[in-house]
């Protein structure tokens, strides 16, 4: 045969398979999350697998600082064109559901959530009764502090009371060395606002109430009069405890280098701190909230993360994306009976929702750092789901970075704190 | 004739004028009659309803809507202020010694100071970050060699907004120096040489005849210094988020929080209406001092 006619028979070949190959990419989707690259590579890798099944879908990923997570959702989620899937925070869904940016989920795919993810998590997924997304992790706030130390200020245990808390805070503080004894946050909402709550919850107190904010109670009085203490008697440095739009910055630095004794946190920060602390990560421990003198138990505050789709999306493009994200969540796509989400959010230190993916971590669940995050797991209340959570939580932050600054008292924080958020409430309830 | 003329005057005009008519005078009218609506982003303009004077009431008003928007008001004026007055005499000084031929390097010295302007916003913003860090910050470390304590940076709510201005200084301030040099070429040689003959000295050339011969480079250079300090928004996205306690929340990045995060399209449309009446004031009150100056 003469190279002219393998020429020819190329070149017919391949205008044969082109509509082959147009068809086999026909539906494009994306994936808009916040995770850092190394997380966005594992997420690649299991959308692969996913295309390798299902070659007519391609599916990108794409992510954005978790500062700029909601702003790219509002302002591209309103078109076709916009991100297919979104990663978002069980707070922002109901306005999100309101303005009809996310798709409720298919009949199968509420049914296959309701019974596999526990109640509370399905719950915080849903608004009026109406699944809006697969929930995939689970966040919980618990006491971090670094045994080092912990054992060079004399301190055997951590504390279990805030009277035990002040004084360890108190002993841990070492002006001299630039060491702090319990970090607080700044510059983040969530950051600022989440271990408050948690601090209120073990004090028997609320955020919000039968949907009314609760921060004028005798409980959410004496959780500001913490945090004035800590500040006054110099344990806590407010200068410490800047965050940046990443959610890292001098705050983490400063446990990551052992200038910080406490500090209340989330599960999903160790790998940030694997990676400051290498071997010394060692030395971090992890307690439950210390119980203040209202209390009755530690409690602290949960919250959820689940992935929704763009209501605006085209019909194939959503059909596609609830496919692929039954099966990233399903325990097909993981290893050994895990769902490939689930492993995801284990490399980072985060704890899956979906409760057969517990019991297939149930080994790494029970690590030093995260068993003591699991056994505080069903003491934990939900974050306040509620129209304008997002602005409580704002308003809330900036009247508790006020406090830390010292530009009001606990009183006045307390009354300010109450009063927007009775005002924002309100007029997100309208 | 004359009307042949118009005709096609008209005629040539139009494209321009439908393309600024189109992009800038119709966003901004439409920005003026939202901001007497309530209206979420996420809907059609349709679904919005008047509210007369409602949402210029909430951002004046005493609740945290009305707060934040006097806070990141006043955090822009301070921010402004502070740039311009920083930048417009470090300009004029920058050009001067780079103007003058007898300063050797003098274009080195031109090159390293433009260079600046044309470093992308992001890469300043990770570098300062980076120099402000309050314990391993090279800018502590330095301080600490002079015996100097460490300094909070952008970590104290005294202290962020003023760190963001320094920034912002150090990046915008060769390109105002190549708009002074530009001015200093303009103004005659011949000026400078009879002041020497009568006896003037460096000091008295510069007052009688290089700045009152600047002004008009002065009056540009500070109005676009107003525009670009009152436009800050990466630095702020970037680096502090607004805070901490609100202290660096500027305007475009609050409106961006309203406006985009939260949806509120009415007030946050309020507050680009009020942003730009302050810009209008500032301005022309600015050309109003310096007219004012010329006819006396």
């Amino acid at each position: 045969m003469s190279l002219a006619w393998i020429s020819k028979l190329a070149l017919a070949a391949g205008l044969v398979a082109l509509p082959a190959t147009g068809w086999a990419q026909s539906v494009n989707i994306s994936y808009l999350t916040h995770w850092s690259p190394d997380t966005v590579a594992l997420l690649e890798t299991a959308a692969k697998d996913f295309s390798k099944e299902h070659p007519d879908v391609a599916i990108s990923v794409r992510a954005v600082p978790f500062g700029d997570l909601l702003t790219t959702l509002r302002s591209q989620g309103g078109s076709s064109d916009g991100p297919t899937i979104g990663g978002i925070y069980d707070l922002w869904l109901p306005e999100l559901a309101r303005d009809k940016l996310v798709a409720p989920a298919p009949d199968a795919v509420a049914a296959e959530v309701k019974s596999a993810w526990p109640a509370g998590v399905v719950s915080a997924a849903s608004v009026g009764g109406t699944l809006y997304g697969i929930p995939n992790e689970i966040d919980v706030y618990a006491l971090n502090y670094n045994k080092e130390l912990f054992k060079e200020a004399g301190i055997a245990a951590p504390p279990k009371t805030w009277a035990e808390f002040k004084d360890a805070a108190a002993k841990l503080t070492n002006k001299d060395k630039g060491q702090q004894g319990f970090g607080m946050i700044n510059s983040w909402a969530a950051g600022v606002v989440h271990p408050f709550a948690s601090l209120l919850v073990s004090n028997g107190g609320n955020l919000v109430k039968d949907g009314k904010p609760a921060l004028d109670s005798p409980q959410a009085g004496e959780t500001f009069a913490l945090y004035e203490d800590l500040i006054k008697s110099g344990a806590s440095n407010p200068a410490m405890a800047t965050a940046d739009a990443n959610t890292t910055g001098p705050f983490l630095d400063n446990f990551v280098s052992g200038k910080t004794g406490m500090i209340i946190m989330a599960n999903w920060w160790e790998s940030a701190l694997k990676t400051g602390m290498g071997d010394k990560f060692a030395n971090v421990a992890t307690a439950p909230i210390p119980v203040g003198p209202s209390g009755d138990k530690p409690h602290s505050i949960s919250y959820s993360w689940m992935t929704v789709v763009n209501a605006k999306a085209g019909e194939a493009e959503q059909k596609a994306a609830w496919e692929f994200l039954a099966w990233l969540n399903s325990p097909k796509s993981g290893k050994s009976g895990a769902s490939a989400m689930s492993d995801i959010l284990m490399s980072m230190g985060i704890l899956p929702s979906r409760s057969s993916d517990i019991e297939a971590h149930k080994d790494k669940l029970s690590s030093e750092f995260l068993s003591g995050y699991v056994s505080v797991l069903a003491d934990a209340r939900p974050f306040p789901v509620v129209p304008g959570g997002q602005e409580f939580s704002e308003s809330l932050q900036q009247t508790l970075e006020a406090l830390q600054y010292g530009q009001v008292s606990a009183k006045d924080a307390q009354a300010n704190a109450q009063a927007d958020a009775t005002s924002i409430l309100e007029r997100a309830a309208k | 004739m004359a009307k042949a003329f118009r005709a096609s005057a008209g005629i040539l005009l139009a494209p321009a004028v439908t393309l600024i008519g189109v992009f800038v005078v119709v966003p901004m009218l439409l920005t003026i009659w939202l901001s007497f609506q309530d209206w979420s982003t996420q809907t059609p303009f349709s679904d919005a309803s008047f509210t007369g004077l409602g949402n210029f009431r909430e951002i004046f008003g005493p609740t945290s809507v009305g707060r934040d928007f006097k806070t990141a008001l006043l955090n822009t004026a301070i921010y402004t202020a502070l740039s311009v007055v920083l930048i417009l005499p470090l300009s004029v000084v920058f050009g001067l010694m780079v103007y003058q031929r007898e300063v050797a390097g003098g274009t080195a010295l031109r090159t390293v100071l433009f260079s600046t302007y044309m470093v992308p916003m992001i890469a300043v913003a990770l570098v300062w970050s980076k120099l402000y860090a309050p314990s391993e910050g090279p800018l502590n470390q330095l301080l600490g060699l002079i015996g100097i304590g460490p300094q909070p940076w952008l970590s104290s709510p005294r202290s962020a907004l003023v760190s963001i201005v320094f920034l912002n200084v150090w990046q915008q301030v060769g390109y105002f120096t190549v708009l002074a040099i530009a001015g200093l070429t303009q103004i005659p040689g011949s000026l400078y040489e009879a002041a020497t003959l009568d006896g003037a000295n460096g000091r008295e050339q510069f007052r009688f005849i290089s700045l009152p011969l600047l002004r008009r480079t002065l009056l540009f250079s500070a109005v676009i210094a107003i525009i670009n300090a009152v436009q800050v928004f990466e630095p702020v996205a970037l680096i502090t988020q607004g805070g901490p306690v609100g202290s660096t929340n500027v305007l475009t990045y609050h409106i961006r929080r309203v406006g985009i995060e939260r949806a509120q399209g009415g007030l946050g449309s309020a507050m680009a209406v009020m942003l730009m009446l302050s810009l209008i004031v500032s301005v022309s009150a600015l050309f109003a001092f310096v007219n004012r100056k010329d006819s006396e």
